[in-house]
Parts: structure tokens; sequence; C-alpha cells
């Protein structure tokens, strides 16, 4: 059939991006939603605490929630599109054979699944892990916070985003379905052409405009290296903050979020830069091009994007963190100094280098592994 | 001179043998036809004698080169230097103009005059064209110039009008070896149309692995002359 339940699950980035959201809003929805049962609160130090892991808890989950969110709809709609890509010979069959678009589309529902491994595993961690940061989160003088199940929270981000993404999947999986049949029995790739304002095509080395095309043609894996590394460097530089600011769980959570995050990003990117690549890079071996210029022409133009994300991640949890200081400390008489840590930043940056050459080696090996006959015999 | 001694080759881990103790011998600037049905082997046998595969046994010689005692990296490298291919899927890189898709082969020899060969080929002016722009023939023809800009010492071709209508076909078959005649490359096709072994002064037949005929042809036929 169109798609399988079992490709529903298929979508780890998604699965991995809804679950980092979904587990950093559980303990802090549910935190916020039983510390607001306490009705009296004498002293005024222990108000103004109160107060700031309030706006903490609130401040996380609209940031990271939200964020988190929306990369997790990105993602989705890139899955999507590649699948219908990768496919459109096998749904051309079934649109030939006269199966409805609606009808089709409907079966992309099958990718909530995903979403719902993620947002389920990420709620039940948070649970797990609530005793810790409850534990953490405990103000001296005031009462004891006791962990208590919320179904409205089961309900918002479990079931809702569930059904809210399944139902988007199925509508850009319509939208995406709409092309003639024959082009997709054909397997006809999209290009854009120009008709227009047609750019002079500049005089470049082959190897130079291969690059630059194939960075044009897969733009949206540009933004996704770039939100990577921006993962890498704001997370892995937060965490280190969030020892002074916070506490060392809430710093480890943040470094292994980042982590998680950017790992699974990345990879995932550059799966589908080299997957999306495989016929060039058969055709370009086949010529006599080596693996150093296959490998700089498909993953060479993304370092730049990398960079980028990576600059931007530090403004941001730099930002971020003074936002937060300044909003959270506002009535606390000893307000911890945060400043820029540059030796922070040097050595976070020499770990991403490492990190994202370590991963660009690995693929060049794959493409190494790109065999000329097989791209051929495919067809 | 391209020399194959004994090749075999086989798939699955041995378990289907497609290429069983074959020999030949390609002269410099000689046009040779390997006919043959599909799963006769002729493809693996082209992939070999270009340098695209690895024989379990046997050798491959271009002049005093053996190509099969070649690392991954020289070999690479003499595919860059010697080799031009045709396929029958035209393989042309999508996003690329078809300025920039022979650019591909151009650069590879350092050939700064290729656009005369997209003008020989009669796209002059399709050269901002991308490949879903042409037609399929325009599209062959786009990868013959590709192959012919690197100015190949062999030029290996893969069913090259197996996609192309007849009169489209007559056009690219009498294109590619007049170029091959004025240019003395040594050109391999292979194809499973009988009709343009008549062009080839030499017509290997091959089934179940083996070449089971050589037949020299002193009177190769013109791409108008041939059935279809």
């Amino acid at each position: 059939m169109v798609v399988s339940i079992k490709d529903g699950f298929r979508l780890i980035g998604v699965a991995i991006v809804t679950f980092c959201a979904v587990f950093v809003c559980t303990f802090f929805l549910n935190f916020y939603l039983d510390a607001v049962k306490i009705k009296t609160i004498n002293d005024p130090d222990v108000m103004v605490l109160y107060n700031a892991q309030i706006t903490t808890a609130k401040f996380t989950c609209a940031i990271s929630g939200v964020f988190l969110a929306l990369i997790a709809i990105v993602m989705l709609i890139f899955y999507i599109k590649l699948y219908i890509d990768g496919n459109a010979k096998q749904l051309g069959v079934f649109k030939a054979l006269g199966y409805s678009d609606v009808k089709m589309a409907l079966r992309f529902a099958a990718f909530g699944l995903s979403v719902f491994t993620g947002t389920a595993i990420g709620f039940g961690s948070g649970y797990a892990i609530m005793p810790v940061i409850y534990k953490n989160m405990t103000i001296e003088g005031l009462p004891e916070i006791a962990i208590s199940f919320h179904a409205e929270l089961l309900f918002a981000l479990v079931i809702a985003p569930t059904v809210i993404f399944s139902a988007l999947a199925c509508l850009y999986a319509y939208c995406a379905l709409r092309k003639p049949v024959c082009d997709m029995l054909r397997g006809k790739t999209e290009i854009k052409i120009k008709k227009f304002k047609e750019k002079v095509e500049k005089e470049r080395s082959f190897l130079k405009e291969m690059c630059f095309k194939t960075l044009g043609a897969r733009k949206s894996l540009a933004f996704f290296v770039a939100f990577a590394c921006f993962c890498f460097s704001a997370m892995v530089q937060m965490s280190v903050s969030m020892l002074d600011l916070s506490s060392a769980t809430m710093g480890g959570i943040i470094l292994a979020i980042g982590a998680v995050l950017a790992a699974t990003t990345l990879f995932m990117a550059i799966t589908s830069l080299v997957n999306g690549n495989v016929k060039n890079i058969a055709v370009m071996k086949a010529f006599g091009y080596s693996l150093k210029e296959c490998s700089l022409t498909v993953l060479g133009g993304y370092r730049v994007f990398a960079l980028i994300g990576f600059a931007l991640g530090t403004v941001y949890q730099f930002v971020l963190l003074k936002i937060m200081v300044g909003i959270v400390y506002k009535n606390i008489n000893s307000v911890p100094d945060y400043n820029f840590e540059v030796s922070v930043f040097f050595i976070t940056l020499a770990i991403f280098i490492v990190f994202y050459e370590a991963v660009m080696l690995l693929y060049t090996y794959k493409i190494s592994k790109v065999s000329v006959k097989e791209v051929m015999m495919e067809n | 001179m391209i020399v194959a001694e004994n090749i075999f080759k086989s798939f699955n881990g041995g378990t289907v043998e497609v290429l069983k103790g074959i020999s030949l011998e390609v002269k410099d600037g000689g046009f040779v036809v390997i006919l043959g049905a599909s799963g006769s082997g002729k493809s693996t046998f082209m992939n070999v004698l270009s340098g695209l595969e690895r024989p379990d046994s046997g050798k491959v010689v271009y002049g005093n080169e053996e190509i099969t005692a070649m690392t991954d990296k020289q070999l690479t490298e003499f595919r860059r230097r010697e080799v031009g291919f045709i396929f029958q899927q035209y393989y042309l890189l999508a996003h690329l103009s078809v300025d920039k898709n022979v650019k591909m082969g151009a650069d590879l020899a350092g050939n700064k005059s290729y656009r005369e060969i997209i003008e020989k080929v009669g796209l002059a002016d399709k050269l901002k064209s991308k490949p879903a722009q042409l037609s399929g023939g325009e599209q062959q023809r786009v990868c013959i110039a590709r192959a012919l800009a690197k100015n190949p010492r062999a030029l290996f071709l893969d069913e090259p009008t197996g996609a192309l209508d007849e009169a489209t076909g007559r056009n690219i078959l009498d294109y590619i070896v007049k170029l091959q005649r004025e240019r003395a490359f040594t050109m391999v096709m292979v194809t499973h149309n009988t009709n343009i072994a008549e062009m080839a002064d030499t017509v290997i037949k091959m089934n179940s692995g083996k070449i089971t005929e050589i037949s020299p042809n002193a009177l190769p036929k013109s791409a108008y002359e041939i059935g279809w």
C-alpha cells in the first residue's frame, strides 16, 4: 500500500525532536501546575524565589516547546517530500490505477506514529526524571511540592501533537501528490526553471558549479545542517552556563538534548544529501573524478552553513540567558553575574570542528562505497 | 590496443557466473560492437573492459598499462585520462545546464574549446537548457558531447540508441561514427540490435558469459544503410 504502518515509525528525526520537546515541557509544565496549587507564601524572599521558578518553567516551555515543534514540522514536511520523491513511480502506479489523491494522502497519517512514539517516550521520560527535577527545584521555606499526574498534559503533549502532525502530514501529502500521473511514473524530478529574469550563468569550473547547484537543489538540507550546528553550539555552551545559574542536573539535561538533537539532525541531513546525489556521484566517479572531488562537490558547500549555525547558536544562547537572568532574577538581590565565556566558546568550537569533520569523513567513506555499476543496474 | 585475457566474473558470492574466461583484443581506433541477449554478460564485460568493474581473475591491458592491477585511485586516474562513457539512461546532471554537463567532461581534459563539440552535436541554441527541457535525442547528444569533450582514447557505449526513435537513433549513430573516424578513438558498443552491428568493423557475439563468435566486417555500413 502507499504508506505502511512500518513507514510511519521511520521518521526517527521527527521522533527525536518531539521527544526532546515533550521531555522538557513535561517536567516543567507538571512542576508549574503543581507549584501554582500553593496558595499562600508568607515569606517575601521565598515568594521571590517561587516566582522566579514559575517564570523559568513558563519561559523554558515556551522557548523550547515552540522552537522544537516548529523544527519537527519542518522535518516532517521534509521527510514526506523525500518519501514522495523517492516513491514517485510507485505512487504514480497507484494514481494510474485510480486511487484518488485524497485516499492516498490519508495514508500519510501513519507518519503521525513517529510523533506519537517521540511524544509518548518524552512524556514517560519526563515523569521518570521528575523526582530529580522537583528535588532540584525545592525552595527552603516552601511547602514540599508533590508530583501529581495531569491528564491535560497527556492530551496537550502527546495526543494533540499526534493528531495535529497526522493531519498536517495528510494535508501536505495531498498538495504534494497533485502532480500529473505521467510525471510521477517517469520519476521526473521537479526542477524549477526560471523563465523570467534568467540570471547569466557564471563561468565557474564544473566542480564549483556542481557544488553551488547541489546546495541550491537542497536548500532545506542547508537549513538542517545549520540547525544541527546551532543546537550543538547553543546547548553545549548553555549547559556550561547552567552550572552557575541553575544546577548540574539541568546542565546535564541541556547538554544531552543538544548533543542528541545535533547528531540526529546532522546525520539525517547528510544521509539525505548523499542518498539524493548517488547517481551524480556515480557518474562523476565513472568519468574519473577523484573521491576528494566528489566529496567536496556534495558535502563541501554545507560547511559555511554549519559555521553560520554555530555562530547563531552562540549568539542565541548568550542573548537568551541574558534575558532569562534579567526576567527570572529581577526581584532577587543577589543576581548571578552572567557574562560571555570566551574559553567555553573556543572549547565548544574546537569540539564542534572535530565532531563535524568526523561526520564528513564518515560520509566521504560512504561516498567511496558508491558503486557505479549498481546505480547503472537500477535502471 | 586493449587486451582482455581470460576474464572471469561472478556475482552473489560466486553463485552467478557472468563471465567465463573471455579473451579479446581491440585495435586502437577500432569500432567493436558486442551483441548478445539480456543476461549474456555483455554489459558486465564492457564494465570490466572500461575499468568500471574489477574481474575475479584475468587481466585487462591498455597498451602497457594493466588496469586490473591498479589501485582504486589509479583506476580513477586512468578513467579520468583515457575513457569516456555514453549510457543508455544518459545520467545527465539534472540541475546543471547543457553547457555545464559537457563541461563536466571538458574540465577533466582541460578542454577549453568544448563548446565546439556542443555546436557539432547541434545543441548550440540549447546551451543554457536543463536536461528536463530536452528531448531524448537531445539528451543523448549532450551525453555524447560530454564524453567527447574529455578527449577519450576509448569510448564505451551502452545501448546508446536504446531509448530513441529510429530517426533520432540513426542521426546519433551517424554522428558518433563520423566523430570516431575523425578523431580515431577506440569505440566499444554494447547492444542487442543486430542491425547496428553492421556499422562496426568487428562484431562480437556473446552468450552465457562466453564469446561465441568474432566476425571482422570489411565493409561497415553507415547509419542510414542499416535496417532498424
